[in-house]
């Protein structure tokens, strides 16, 4: 059960579809691309694994190489060493030189660009996977349902051209799902769409893997995407895996500054830690803010310089009331600008040579050129190495 | 669970081969690279060997003995010094009435606002359908110094008193004349396809400054596309020195020989045996001047980005307003087509319903009769050639296809494990392209003649050859469509299941579809037009319209190879119409 605990917990990863166990297992993949300039180092020993029934989220920036390893486990590239095992069988291995070509590794794509053949109605797109392994019959059952179930019966005969960029997309989602894959892997799959339907798509792409109850490894550089979505999300940063977690830790418990960085917006504030830290869960800093309480983060080895780490909405302002020194964490800023968002007010408050960003409700934004008190809850600090 | 980048060991890096099962792409791999070198490596070191063999009526394998003579024979011979003049002064000539036409022409057409340009631009193409052989007949007919239509007007409208002349088209000017109309057509396609992709700011720019239409052509047009122009002047100076037919005609009454045409005579003379080293030593210096002039137009076809003038979409270059000049130059084009399209056909036409060439003229017209269509309707000979050039034409295009679509195919998405194979496949496929025709043809005898296949002596040693010559065009049409068809395309037919076959049928070569139509058409159009492969290697039994025509001439049956000529003519424009119905066809489809 501790394999269980490891993972997101709880039903949601579960779904209810029969017991736990783990569907992809990736260990120290590493590939090495030949670039313009002697060898590109695209993965670095990459290990992860993930439960059946997942939503899991490869996340970061370009040139991480989340699609890299996307690529690496759909067959369509093969990494120098590490080993690739998907429900229970080695696809990849190193040392055994064994490969299973992608063809025959019987998982669902949806590629960024979509991928629909344009020489081919919306019908025949679909029913391509199950080419020769069903009667005609069947196939046109099972591309019926599937069609419908996406809302794209009446797009049947189609050709792909015609079709609108969410209609393409949800085509490619049918073509991926049809031969009842046990794994689906979606390489940004929203990117190409317009704001507002790609929240609609979000939603729908989600409610869909959990209704047929399929693994899912989505590739994404969107944090937002990625915190809506997932069941677990890694981040990764230039070719390495940075840390696996589930999208609420990972957001309010960072445990490198590249995440923290990454997954929202962030302050970070240059500071000294004392010496003599210890082992003690907190930890006192001295900042340009004054002296600051925060956590320490899994990163932390000791040593002086650090970076004193908040969000902006957890930055709390404090009316003019008499400092009692309640819960420690305070300073005095000067408000230089406040942005209307509509549901919040974006805040830059500028102590010395420091910026930070602040998240506040509209009713209680300050106006710009006064001096102000915050404080910052020590549950929501963390602090990084410097 | 979180890992910090540092603690990550830096692995070792091997490559260690994996043990792929034997799968149909790398087994259809390494056969594409190995016809394909069967193909084009084979005659060439054949054509090589055979040069430095001391032979003189016999073949390169009949003797042992090996030696440079034939080319320090080449080199020395008094005989060979005016063969290298010739082709100089033809080569310089052609293209010095071709290429100007082609660039007035082209400006005309498409940076002008002349009326009735687009009809003229179509027209321009028209002479295309018409192979080089039948050019050069029906220039003959109109420029013989005692016969031709053209001379008797002429003699008849100025007085002259003798009865030949003024204009002798058996001469180098002649055949210059002949051979540079000859090329318009195709230097037009070039040089108007860069017109077209200039970007007109770039002239704007001029006009504001205040330089008139002329001054902006001279001083920023020309300029801007002289890497095109240059690229342009080195592929027709190639295409000259390959070319056969028009010197091939002209030149033996004219007893002028150039390069290609000394190849054909050294191995077919009239008196005395073949001499296949000379021919070969010949060959091979073609081979090595073509090789040298097709390095220089890539090396200058590859800097061109630097003058890549390719805007964004919907770019409508400026027209220049002629004014005045408009009707002159309205009827300059109208004269140009009048004589290099409309002429020369009619004139075939003409002939083709006379009984025996005559000029036209009062008699003639009375005699006119479709006696020779009659004619070449029953007779079997004539339609054992037509039924083998359809073979010919239908192999030859098939064959062209296959190969090309799996050369640009492992040439496009090469992985990297056969990267290096890949470069060696596409090298190798875009030689022929330097390979002149007579010398495909030359090498195919040495290779065949002893060699495993036993295909010499017939029809698909032609065809092999033809597949040999138009592969380089054929790789290039194919890997430019490839290349437009997104890898991603591919790669989700295998993530659906899909083993690399099915993906090259039903996805791949349907998207590939349009440009391999035209592959098609334009490797069938060619075959059944060519001459100087044929003519190497045909026999008796293999005889096909284009060598019918050449030998119906060679025996003085005008008439016969006129109207043969102008079933030629008519089946390669049907052919062509035929692929533009279906290009439409297909645009209108869905």
């Amino acid at each position: 059960m501790q394999e269980e605990e490891k993972f997101a917990g709880g039903t949601s990863a579960l779904h209810g579809h029969g017991d736990f166990r783990i569907m992809i297992s990736v260990k120290d993949l590493v590939k090495v691309f030949a670039g313009a300039r002697g060898e590109v180092r695209a993965l670095r020993g990459v290990s992860f694994d993930v439960a059946k029934g997942e939503l899991f989220t490869l996340l970061g920036p370009s040139g991480c190489g989340k699609t890299t390893t996307l690529r690496c486990i759909a067959g369509l590239e093969q990494p120098v060493a590490g080993e690739i095992v998907i429900d229970d069988r080695a696809v990849f291995s190193a040392r055994g030189g064994a490969f299973v070509p992608p063809e025959e590794r019987h998982i669902g794509m949806v590629f960024q660009s979509y991928a629909i053949w344009p020489h081919m109605t919306v019908f025949q797109n679909v029913a391509y996977p199950l080419a020769g392994s069903a009667s005609r019959a069947e196939i046109r059952e099972r591309v019926g349902s599937i069609l419908d179930r996406l809302s794209l019966g009446p797009l049947a005969d189609r050709l792909a051209p015609n079709l609108s960029g969410g209609q393409q997309q949800r085509v490619a989602l049918a073509r991926a799902l049809v031969a009842q894959p046990r794994v689906l892997l979606l390489d940004e799959p929203l990117s190409n769409l317009d704001a507002k339907l790609r929240e609609q798509m979000r939603f729908e792409l989600k409610s869909l893997q959990e209704s047929f109850g399929i693994t899912a490894v989505y590739v994404t550089h969107d944090q937002e995407e990625a915190l809506a979505l997932s069941d677990r999300i890694a981040v990764m940063h230039d070719g390495a895996l940075l840390e696996v977690g589930r999208p609420a830790e990972l957001y309010a418990r960072p445990a490198h500054r590249i995440t923290a960085d990454f997954l929202g917006a962030a302050n970070f504030v240059p500071a000294r830690a004392a010496a003599d830290a210890g082992a003690a869960a907190e930890l006192l800093v001295e900042s340009a803010l004054g002296r600051f309480v925060a956590r320490r983060s899994a990163e932390w080895t000791g040593g002086e310089a650090a970076l004193l780490f908040f969000r902006p909405e957890n930055i709390e302002l404090m009316d003019d009331r008499p400092t009692g020194g309640n819960g420690g964490n305070c300073a005095a800023a000067a408000v230089e600008r406040v942005t209307f968002l509509g549901a919040a007010a974006d805040v830059i408050l500028r102590c010395g040579a420091i910026a930070l960003r602040a998240r506040i409700h509209p009713a209680q934004a300050p106006a710009a050129g006064r001096q102000v008190k915050f404080r910052v809850a020590p549950e929501s600090c963390i602090v990084f190495p410097g | 669970m979180s890992v910090t980048p540092s603690a990550i060991a830096k692995p070792e890096i091997r490559w260690r081969p994996f043990a792929r099962r034997l799968s149909a792409r790398s087994l259809i791999f390494a056969l594409t690279i190995a016809v394909v070198s069967y193909l084009v490596l084979v005659p060439l070191f054949m054509l090589l060997y055979a040069s430095v063999k001391s032979t003189e009526d016999k073949l390169p394998f009949e003797t042992t003995a090996m030696t440079l003579g034939n080319y320090a024979a080449v080199l020395t011979s008094p005989a060979t010094l005016p063969i290298f003049l010739d082709t100089l002064i033809f080569t310089a000539g052609s293209l010095a009435i071709g290429l100007p036409l082609a660039i007035l022409l082209a400006w005309l057409v498409e940076r002008t606002a002349m009326p009735a340009r687009s009809w003229i631009g179509s027209l321009i193409l028209v002479p295309m359908t018409v192979p080089s052989l039948l050019s050069a007949i029906a220039w003959i007919q109109l420029l013989d110094p005692r016969n031709g239509w053209i001379n008797i007007l002429l003699r008849a409208v100025l007085h002259f008193s003798e009865d030949s002349g003024p204009l002798d088209v058996y001469t180098l000017s002649g055949m210059c004349f002949v051979q540079g109309l000859r090329l318009v057509p195709s230097a037009y396609l070039m040089i108007a396809a860069s017109f077209r992709a200039m970007d007109p700011s770039l002239e704007e720019q001029s006009a504001m400054a205040g330089r008139n239409a002329a001054q902006t052509t001279l001083r920023i047009t020309l300029p801007i596309l002289r890497p095109a122009l240059l690229a342009a002047l080195i592929y027709f100076v190639i295409v000259v020195i390959e070319s056969f037919d028009i010197p091939g005609l002209l030149g033996f009454t004219a007893r002028i020989r150039v390069l290609s045409t000394a190849i054909y005579w050294a191995t077919h003379s009239e008196v005395g045996l073949p001499d296949y080293g000379l021919a070969s030593a010949l060959g091979a210096i073609i081979l090595g001047v073509a090789l040298l002039l097709m390095w220089g137009y890539h090396r200058l076809t590859a800097h061109q980005e630097r003058f890549a003038t390719i805007t964004g979409k919907g770019y409508r270059p400026r027209q220049i307003d002629l004014g005045r000049w408009k009707m002159a130059a309205t009827a300059f084009c109208a004269a140009y087509i009048f004589i290099a399209v409309l002429l020369p056909f009619l004139m075939l036409l003409w002939t083709s319903v006379q009984p025996f060439y005559a000029p036209p003229s009062a008699d003639s017209l009375a005699r006119v009769t479709f006696d020779g269509y009659v004619k070449i309707w029953s007779d079997g000979s004539v339609a054992r050639a037509l039924r083998n050039t359809m073979i010919l034409a239908l192999a030859a295009s098939v064959a062209t296809l296959v190969l090309a679509i799996l050369v640009s195919w492992f040439v496009v998405r090469r992985g990297r494990s056969g990267a290096a194979a890949a470069k060696y496949l596409a090298t190798v496929s875009f030689l022929p392209q330097c390979v002149p025709s007579i010398v495909i043809g030359l090498a195919f005898i040495f290779v065949y003649v002893r060699f495993p296949l036993p295909i010499y002596g017939t029809l698909w040693i032609i065809a092999l050859a033809m597949t040999t010559r138009y592969l380089a065009y054929g790789s290039r049409a194919a890997t430019a469509a490839l290349v437009q068809v997104h890898g991603e395309l591919e790669e989700a037919s295998q993530m659906a299941g899909a083993p690399w076959l099915r993906t090259l049928r039903r996805v791949t070569v349907p998207l590939l579809a349009p440009a391999m139509i035209n592959v098609f058409l334009w490797v069938a159009v060619h075959a059944m037009q060519e001459l100087s492969m044929a003519l190497m290697l045909y026999n008796p039994d293999t005889v096909v319209v284009s060598t019918m025509i050449w030998s119906m001439w060679q025996n003085g049956r005008t008439a016969d190879a006129a109207v043969l000529g102008v079933v030629l003519i008519a089946l390669s424009a049907l052919l062509l119409l035929g692929g533009q119905w279906v290009a439409y066809l297909r645009r209108t489809d869905g």
